[in-house]
């Protein structure tokens, strides 16, 4: 590889691609092409760095100057100052606020200060189109040492004593799920990638696909050769094109360096990968849905036993994990399982990535270490609540994960007592709320999800999803009862004990958590037909205090519905009955006087 | 297999490795509420209600899909499942449209009987009034899908028994909705083959019959009785409704049976249909272009006078049925054969099972049963069709192809002078001609034996020595050049095509109890063409159209007796003494299947009108004529199964030195 004095990392995350780091990129290359600087700064784009919300992100090196919100227009200030100068320049790094006003260098930024990156590991760090970036990162290391020098049984041992355990929401270990498919009989065994992330705000496994392609295809190899399979299969969505690219192109490059196909590594052992694109229903994260939908056939559920362990894809041994459990395997492998066991919590061990997102300061990814409270997550990293509001609650585990509230926030994060307060670790959506979301507002947005992706197959999770939902409404709308609720509650554990997935088993977790934790909420919405956050929309009353207000008619001028007669003189007043909650007058009175509760 | 013992409800129950909680409970007569659940079918464990606790396990599980375990411990009927089952009930009537007073399956639904045994007074949630659509645009079969709880029967016989995956899934959640082919409605299939299937699995009032609604309610019938269907040579076994001395509904017997308990369009509709056909009821005499009726004497005596005369000159005949039971068919043979001598007797399809018989004579020599079970064609993996369709010869065959081919991956070679009937699921398609179709199997069969062969079989040979199972179907049509039939058994032969019962090949035969007519009705030479007749006796079934060969001999003969159970036209306006014959479902004997064994069939209703047992008239008969009946020389089924050497000892032979 060729020297350069300077390496620019402009971030090519889908967040910051959206957001402009392709004609960031662009503008770099031909500034630096225009000072006849290509030979000696290297332009890499790379995978996502996780501070999704101050993209595009770009570093430079060898400084690990951290540059947030870049624009096309500022790359020849960066050029000039920065590259061409050695003066960094200060308005465009990272604020921590007054305390710490500009932060030059990456590491020094609160939201990277308590992560821990090992299935991130080289996200923001390589260039995923590039195989050699990988390699120089350790890549492929961890595949060699099992293949040369390991037995399939140690590699599972290693993984067991790693316990590391499903990321993908089921927290399964995943030693002893290899141990099962491995025993399996059989020649013909499968390994599956399961990359259909589908939460609403969870972008963790596509940070990876796109970030560390090859991570994922080297903790698949290294399964595959732990349990005797030779094919496998990444089954992403199609929503994820970026992603698909990124892998198309690895596969690609290893198999030209011969890590994937017939006998990697001049060894026996082969292995080729497939990637099947999923057509957009989020039941086809579940693993027999999965299988069914890359076999061509309607993706859903089916019950288990047989386990795929025992008769997966096509009938045949077959092991599923999700991309950032496969993410994890080549560095327990190159580190050894003790390494990994290290980190973390009695039962849950390594690390977890989380998308924290919602009413908090720093929203993106972070990967920390199990055991860490949601405190430390919400506050030190994310860096608190936006506006500095007061916190609420925040939803862990995505639309089948539950609600939890500031008596929980010390609460280390772990699969187990995750379990026990009622939420899910999920794949790791992290949704912050602060006052003004409505507990009854969000068990609703999330059913409502669920409920739409509910396959129709089971009884439970297609009508009873459905009469949840219908309750929801009615709550929110002021018109339930109190009887309402008990069926609410009734309907929602027999959903949760019936249905024959796991979408149906959690998909009443948001209300029956909620339930728990705010009764009050759900209780104002019925029995005082109120909100009190305000939130939802039919039970809001807007009402002018009369004492703010200045009689200025811009609220009477804007109401579409001309529900606020009066005149200068005698000052305004908003007919309730008339008025359709739309909130104009709210936003448009320059003076606050505009009330609603 | 090793027995396990667990204990359900506290009652300690056996049951074999391999069993479901469910199947162990039905064993041991403990009941489990099931809804989606169908003996045959693979349970998919959708509808819960057969959900169980079992003890150690925090999570509920299904009955019909977990399987059992040694000591298991198991609780079906605790107060939280019942209350879980209940509230699931309720979801399910909440849902669409199941108002039992606008059903017509009201008291012959699954679901309702559910709902009265779970105690269900009322529906806590809101109904939800939500419109599907009722889809009646095929002219037989009704789907209202207003009243589908996604059980999803339907759609598992369609695609596991049938084999048309006809019915499929489109949209999800709540708005899941049963489809035809590819969104398609039912009327506008074209993969459907209007077998009614669905419907006979359909536990509410979604899928219908339309002819049979109403009146097939199950719950009002008077009974119910075992039978099979005598429409083709499978022989389907059956269960056949009966209400107020009609037959309004039948069904295939079992879903766990080789067929899967399903029937084909003719026996689902012709069978019940044929209980309100006009009927022959008395012995009725010619008179100028009317009939009139007369006593069975003096139409016998007639007929005994037209034959006498008839019989000396040696221009007299019969021409039977081979629809006929074994029992009939000996009493035919022992009065024609064997009582009068006579030689021209045949039944109608005496030309194509003669052709057959010449074709396989040489394998039979060999003291090997040259076909195999039909139902054999399920478990084969490779299957070659000559000349053959028969979703026209025998329908549920076709069954047993589409299930093979699609469901077990076996691979389909058709070779045929005409369109192939199986398109889109067929692997190598080779069309050719009557004249080169000898040629082309032998060509075929040497290179299943390893030489080289013309490009467009190769695929076809290398298919073949590779399968292990093949099965040969021989379209009737073949039947005329029994050399091509020969070499079809050779290219079975060659290819391995070895079962336990005989040689993998099926012939296409027509009639329900052809194997049965080989050793008592079917001649030794077609005589029907050509001959001048005086006399000709008719034994029909009235269940298949006569074909134009036997209308015109009937035409040409001087006195003809016609012997059927229905006024069907142009049969009857042949006749000089029409004498009526019981019909199917008033009958009962034996039929010889191609699917292997020999299969009764029952009475169903007693006999209408003033009819006679076919021996009592031909007893009558003989002895106006002067003679005693004989005994028949031959049982209809004797040799037709049997098998003195095994079949993998079976050796090609060539069509060269046999002549």
């Amino acid at each position: 590889m060729a020297m350069y004095r300077s390496h620019v990392l402009i971030c090519g995350g889908t967040g910051c691609v959206s957001n402009g780091a392709t004609e960031v990129t662009e503008a770099m290359r031909k500034e630096l092409a225009r000072r006849d600087l290509t030979g000696e700064v290297l332009v890499v784009p790379t995978g996502c760095h996780g501070m999704c919300e101050m993209g595009p992100i770009m570093v430079v090196y060898p400084e690990g100057t951290f540059y947030s919100r870049v624009t096309a227009e500022d790359v020849p200030e960066i050029v000039e100052e920065h590259i061409y100068k050695g003066r960094p320049v200060e308005r465009l790094m990272y604020s921590g606020g007054e305390e710490m006003p500009t932060v030059p260098h990456y590491k020094d930024i609160p939201f990277y200060g308590k992560q821990h990156r090992i299935a991130l590991k080289n996200c923001g760090y390589i260039n995923p189109d590039n195989i050699e970036e990988y390699i120089s990162r350790g890549g492929y290391e961890a595949l060699a040492k099992a293949i040369t020098s390991m037995t399939p049984v140690q590699v599972i041992d290693e993984l067991k004593a790693s316990g590391l355990r499903g990321r993908g929401g089921g927290g399964f270990p995943t030693g002893l799920k290899w141990s099962f498919c491995a025993a399996a009989k059989g020649d013909k065994k499968y390994v599956i990638c399961n990359a259909d992330e589908g939460d609403p705000g969870a972008f963790m496994d596509r940070s990876i696909l796109e970030g560390d392609p090859h991570a994922i295809l080297e903790g698949m190899l290294l399964g595959a050769f732990a349990m005797g399979a030779n094919e496998g299969y990444i089954y992403c969505r199609a929503e994820y094109p970026l992603a698909i690219q990124r892998l198309k192109t690895a596969i690609e490059q290893a198999e030209n360096y011969g890590l994937l196909g017939e006998n990697i590594m001049d060894t026996p052992f082969s292995f080729t990968v497939h990637v099947k694109e999923g057509a957009g229903a989020f039941v086809c994260g579940e693993e027999t849905a999965l299988m069914a939908s890359i076999e061509g056939q309607r993706g859903m559920p089916r019950p288990r036993p047989p386990f795929p362990a025992n008769s997966g894809l096509w009938g045949l041994p077959t092991n599923i994990n999700n991309v950032e459990t496969w993410a994890n395997v080549a560095q327990i492998i190159a580190h050894g399982g003790e390494w990994y066991a290290a980190m973390g919590t009695e039962k849950s061990k390594g690390t977890k990535v989380f998308a924290l997102t919602g009413k908090v300061k720093h929203t993106g990814l972070v990967e920390v270490p199990m055991g860490i409270t949601l405190r430390e997550i919400i506050f030190d990293i994310g860096g608190g609540i936006l506006n500095d509001r007061k916190f609420k609650a925040v939803q862990i585990g995505g639309p089948s994960g539950g609600c939890l509230t500031e008596e929980h926030l010390d609460t280390p994060v772990s699969y187990e007592t995750l379990t026990a307060l009622g939420a899910i670790m999920g794949s790791g959506g992290l949704v912050v709320m602060d006052e003004d979301n409505c507990m009854v507002d969000v068990a609703k947005f999330f059913l409502e999800f669920t409920q739409k992706e509910s396959c129709g197959k089971c009884s439970p999770c297609r009508e009873g999803t459905k009469h949840m939902l219908l309750l929801l409404n009615k709550i929110s709308e002021g018109n339930g009862t109190m009887e309402d609720l008990e069926t609410l509650e009734n309907l929602a554990n027999m959903v949760q004990e019936m249905s024959l997935c796991g979408l149906g088993q959690t998909a009443p977790n948001p209300v029956l958590t909620t339930l728990r934790y705010f009764r009050d909420e759900y209780v104002a919405h019925i029995r005082d037909k109120k909100c009190p956050a305000g939130a939802c929309t039919a039970l809001l009353e807007y009402s002018i205090l009369q004492d703010v207000c200045r009689k200025c008619g811009i609220c009477a001028r804007n109401c579409p519905v001309h529900c606020i007669p009066g005149d200068r003189t005698s000052g305004y007043v908003i007919e309730t009955e008339r008025c359709i909650r739309c909130g104009t007058c709210f936003e448009k009175c320059p003076f606050g006087a505009i009330e609603k509760k | 297999m090793s027995e396990i013992t667990l204990v359900i409800d506290g009652v300690e129950c056996r049951g074999e490795k391999g069993d479901t909680i469910l199947e162990v409970a039905r064993k041991n007569d403990i009941y489990i509420p099931t809804l989606c659940w169908m003996e045959g079918l693979t349970p998919i464990g959708s509808c819960r209600m057969c959900v169980v606790e079992v003890e150690k396990n925090p999570k509920l599980l299904t009955a019909c899909t977990t399987p059992a375990v040694q000591d298991m411990r198991v609780s079906t009927k605790t107060e939280k499942l019942k209350k879980y089952r209940l509230q699931i009930l309720e979801l399910l009537f909440a849902g669409r449209n199941h108002f039992c007073m606008f059903c017509s399956q009201s008291g012959d639904c699954e679901l309702q009987r559910l709902a009265i045994e779970h105690g269900m007074d009322n529906v806590r949630y809101p109904f939800l009034y939500e419109s599907f659509h009722n889809d009646a645009t095929d002219p037989h079969i009704q789907i209202d899908h207003n009243r589908c709880i996604l059980c999803l029967r339907c759609i598992r016989v369609c695609a596991e028994k049938v084999g048309a995956h006809t019915l499929d899934l489109e949209q999800r959640g709540w708005g899941t909705n049963i489809v035809a082919d590819l969104g398609k409605k039912l009327g506008e299939s074209d993969t459907c083959i209007t077998c009614g299937a669905c419907a006979q699995v359909c536990p509410t009032g979604t899928i219908t019959l339309r002819d049979f609604v109403y009146r097939g309610r199950r719950n009002d019938c008077d009974d119910i009785v075992e039978s099979i269907c005598p429409l083709c040579s499978l022989g389907c076994r059956i269960k056949a409704w009966v209400r107020t001395g009609s037959v309004v509904r039948v069904e295939g017997l079992s879903g766990t049976s080789a067929d899967g308990g399903q029937l084909c369009q003719r026996g689902r509709w012709e069978l019940p249909k044929s209980t309100e056909r006009d009927r022959v009821t008395v012995p009725m005499i010619r008179t100028g272009s009317t009939f009139r009726e007369a006593s069975w004497d003096e139409a016998l005596t007639l007929a005994a006078s037209k034959m006498k005369g008839a019989l000396e000159s040696g221009k007299a005949a019969a021409l039977l049925s081979e629809l006929s039971t074994d029992e009939e068919l000996t009493v035919m043979s022992s009065f024609f054969r064997d009582t009068l001598k006579m030689d021209k007797v045949d039944g109608y399809y005496g030309n194509m099972l003669r052709g057959f018989v010449d074709g396989f004579r040489p394998f039979a020599d060999q003291g090997i049963r040259p076909f195999t079970a039909a139902h054999n064609i399920a478990s084969s993996d490779a299957i070659v069709l000559l000349d053959a369709n028969p979703q026209e010869e025998a329908p549920v065959a076709a069954s047993y192809i589409r299930v093979s081919t699609i469901l077990e991956r076996a691979k389909l070679v058709n070779i045929s002078t005409v369109k192939n009937p199986f398109e889109g699921i067929t692997d190598v398609d080779i069309r050719t001609t009557e004249k080169e179709m000898e040629d082309l199997i032998r060509t075929l069969r040497q290179g299943v034996e390893g030489q080289d062969v013309p490009e467009k079989l190769k695929e076809a040979a290398e298919l073949l020595k590779n399968a292990q199972k093949p099965v040969i179907v021989i379209g009737s049509s073949l039947a005329s050049y029994p050399s091509i039939v020969t070499e079809a058994v050779n290219l079975a032969v060659a290819s391995g095509a070895f079962f336990e019962d005989g040689l993998g090949v099926v012939p296409m035969l027509r009639a329900s109890n052809s194997l049965g007519a080989l050793n008592t009705v079917t001649g030794t030479k077609d005589w029907l063409t050509d001959s001048d007749l005086d006399f000709l006796y008719v034994l029909s079934t009235g269940m298949v159209d006569e074909d134009k060969r036997a209308l015109e001999a009937m035409s040409r003969a001087r006195f003809v007796v016609v012997h059927t159970p229905f006024m069907s036209h142009p049969l009857v306006n042949m006749a000089d003494v029409l004498l009526p014959a019981p019909a199917w479902y008033e009958r009962s004997g034996h039929y010889c299947t191609l699917e292997g064994e020999r299969r009764r069939m029952n009475m169903i209703v007693p006999p209408k009108g003033n009819v006679k047992g076919l021996s009592v008239i031909m007893k009558d008969l003989a002895a106006k004529l002067g003679h005693e009946l004989a005994q028949a020389s031959a049982a209809p089924c004797e040799n037709i199964y049997a098998s003195t050497a095994e079949p993998v000892a079976a050796r090609t032979v060539s069509m060269k030195e046999e002549g």
